[in-house]
């Protein structure tokens, strides 16, 4: 009697966890910051970061000369940013509570300039200086987003979303003040 | 003359003596159930005496006897209450103070031993670990910060990489 509801409920439960670890995307960016007289508009991608890219590079300009977008379902993909002579590869390699682990090449070509792993958690861009490039720099910057997506809105939030793990965390740092 | 009434209730009270005890002691038909009477109602009277007398306090004795009593008592609280027992003994307390002690130290080990001391909040971004092409870049350095307004951006900031023409800057 109760198999067909269990069925169906597992079901639901399936969707829900499939949705809601498709929501998440993120944004590659190779961006050339220089001083300009006129500076351009800053790209809408970087609009939240702008005042924080110009209090810490003291440029006036952010110009995107490459980009990648890619939506995580399984937080295992790859992708790559790449702009003439950049190029950034993204290697993901896991999701886990805070973020997503990516290994991170910067390419001049065919060069690697830098190499990082980082876990890239969903409420905390990264900034990568790199090389300058003539009067400017250039900036690897990497944000998760959550997808425009009408189920994504109503779960929408800048924390993890487990409360019991935040509460931990908390209280992990609380311990960590007293013994430091 | 007198009844028998008169001369029984003379006799309970010890008042007959000579010819008219004997004489009356001989028309009683038993000797020994009368004298049985005779101490049960001397212990009746003595019960009665003592009673009536016990409840017969004024009302200056109450009073003042009821303020003894509390007096009494109360000397008995005071003169108990540094005496007075409690769970929380010495040897209780310092074991209760050692436990929660070992029980504290227990979480927090637990606790530290979840996360490596390197290791940053998982609200920021965390760098595990850089490298730059030593052979292109010898004078790299590489530093890592978080900014400090409310964009939580995690900054990887790395100084002596080789700079490059403004050719580089083409999409």
């Amino acid at each position: 009697m109760l198999r067909p509801q269990l069925i169906a409920v597992l079901v639901i439960l399936a969707v829900a966890v499939v949705s809601a670890h498709a929501e998440h995307a993120v944004w590659s960016g190779l961006v050339i910051a220089e001083n300009v007289p006129q500076p351009a508009a800053i790209p809408p991608e970087l609009t939240k970061l702008e005042q924080t890219l110009k209090d810490l590079f003291g440029y006036n300009q952010f110009e995107v000369i490459g980009q990648s977008n890619k939506t995580l379902k399984s937080g295992e993909e790859d992708w790559l940013a790449t702009s003439k002579y950049f190029a950034l590869q993204c290697d993901a390699r896991g999701e886990n509570d805070a973020g997503y682990n990516l290994n991170l090449k910067l390419y001049k070509e065919k060069d690697v300039l830098l190499e990082t792993d980082a876990n890239l958690s969903k409420s905390s861009p990264l900034v990568i200086k790199g090389p300058q490039v003539g009067s400017g720099q250039l900036l690897l910057v990497l944000v998760v987003k959550e997808e425009e997506h009408p189920q994504a809105r109503h779960h929408r939030r800048a924390e993890p979303a487990n409360p019991i793990r935040a509460g931990f965390n908390r209280l992990r740092r609380a311990v960590r003040r007293i013994f430091p | 003359m007198k009844t028998f009434e008169e001369k029984w209730t003379a006799w309970l009270d010890g008042q007959l003596s000579g010819r008219e005890l004997i004489e009356f002691q001989s028309s009683l038909p038993d000797l020994a159930a009368a004298e049985a009477e005779k101490r049960d109602a001397h212990k009746l009277g003595a019960f009665l005496k003592k009673e009536a007398g016990s409840h017969a306090l004024t009302n200056e004795e109450f009073f003042s006897h009821q303020l003894r009593e509390r007096i009494a008592a109360e000397t008995r609280t005071q003169s108990r209450g540094g005496l007075r027992s409690t769970w929380w003994t010495v040897p209780r307390l310092v074991w209760s103070g050692a436990t929660a002690l070992a029980l504290f130290v227990v979480c927090a080990f637990v606790i530290m031993t979840q996360q490596q001391p390197g290791e940053q909040s998982e609200y920021l971004t965390q760098i595990l670990k850089t490298q730059v092409d030593p052979g292109a870049n010898p004078n790299a350095t590489i530093s890592i910060f978080e900014s400090k307004n409310d964009n939580k951006v995690t900054v990887l900031w790395t100084e002596g990489l080789q700079t490059l023409p403004a050719d580089y800057a083409a999409k």
